[in-house]
């Protein structure tokens, strides 16, 4: 199996390698051969997201967004034995702990965010629940756009652009600024943005 | 838009930049996903925002000229597809759904993310 041909994994893999802080995540492509693995990053953990990964369908693929996990390596086994590769990773709480959550679009020249509070990042693309859009002005981080209610002060995420600033255009990331930190754990192509004003 | 310089403009209302393009066309407030259906050629469709249902029906009509949402913005999937299918856009314009009334001439700019009345 080419495992090179999953999208999300992929995406996380290149997460990595732009070295942004990302959940602690495993990926399983063999439920049997890798229960130790599952069971050693299980320990100590109250919950944990299960995402899964199909060769050649970056959309739907069965996901549980928060489990608890005793009860996830049922859950992982079964995904895995529909086909399935498993995508692991610590658990990130929609509310509590989270100060905001959603998209970071790399233009040319800026960097947008589109950013909702609390609740699933879903509702931001699927219901256009958009809390606060910045822009920032690539060269020297200056707010230049702003819209919505302030989620956190703008040096917050001036920062939160800071890592991501040199990230091939065109990129969107998806990313949960967390109490503790803050975690990337996609990243994707979207061409038609070259369209936009920049 | 060839003779958009001709006619007397008043800015209506201004959200994000969503998809760019400059289209002229006439309202058409949908409030059910099937409406869009039955948008017709030269129709600019004002709604709420473009859930998934929105989108799959979307698909199916290729007359709709421009759209303008009260919520959503560039990254949304209602924006990428709009994108996609190069169809002018703006979305998060907060009172869309107030301000405009069926059939009233508008034009709307996607790229500076502005409607004017015509």
């Amino acid at each position: 199996m080419k495992y090179d041909k999953f999208s999300k994994i992929e995406s996380i893999k290149e997460i990595k390698k732009y070295s942004l802080p990302h959940p602690e995540t495993i990926f399983i492509f063999d439920f049997k051969k890798q229960e130790k693995e599952i069971d050693k990053f299980l320990k100590g953990k109250k919950e944990v997201s299960i995402r899964s990964d199909e060769k050649g369908n970056p959309r739907f693929c069965p996901n549980i967004p928060m489990c608890q996990s005793p009860k996830a390596k049922p859950l992982i086994e079964k995904i895995n034995k529909q086909g399935y590769a498993v995508i692991l990773h610590d658990y990130l709480p929609v509310k509590k702990g989270r100060i905001a959550a959603g998209h970071i679009l790399i233009l040319k020249n800026h960097i947008l965010m589109e950013l909702i509070g609390s609740g699933p990042v879903s509702r931001l693309d699927r219901q256009g629940a958009v809390e606060e859009i910045i822009k920032f002005k690539k060269s020297n981080l200056a707010e230049v756009e702003h819209f919505g209610r302030r989620l956190a002060k703008v040096g917050v995420f001036k920062n939160v652009a800071k890592l991501v600033k040199n990230i091939p255009c065109f990129r969107v990331l998806d990313f949960a600024l967390m109490e503790k930190g803050v975690y990337f754990y996609q990243i994707q192509n979207d061409k038609t943005a070259k369209g936009l004003r920049d | 838009m060839g003779n958009k310089k001709n006619i007397k403009q008043k800015i209506v209302l201004k959200g994000i930049t969503a998809s760019p393009g400059i289209v002229r066309g006439k309202v058409r407030l949908i409030r059910f996903p099937k409406d869009i259906l039955t948008a017709k050629k030269e129709e600019i469709i004002i709604t709420p925002f473009l859930d998934p249902d929105f989108i799959t029906l979307l698909k199916k009509n290729g007359q709709i000229k421009g759209i303008v949402t009260n919520e959503g913005g560039a990254t949304c999937h209602a924006a990428i597809l709009a994108r996609e299918f190069k169809i002018p856009y703006i979305a998060g314009a907060e009172k869309a759904t107030k301000v405009f009334k069926n059939n009233m001439d508008i034009i709307l700019d996607g790229e500076k993310g502005t409607v004017y009345e015509i």
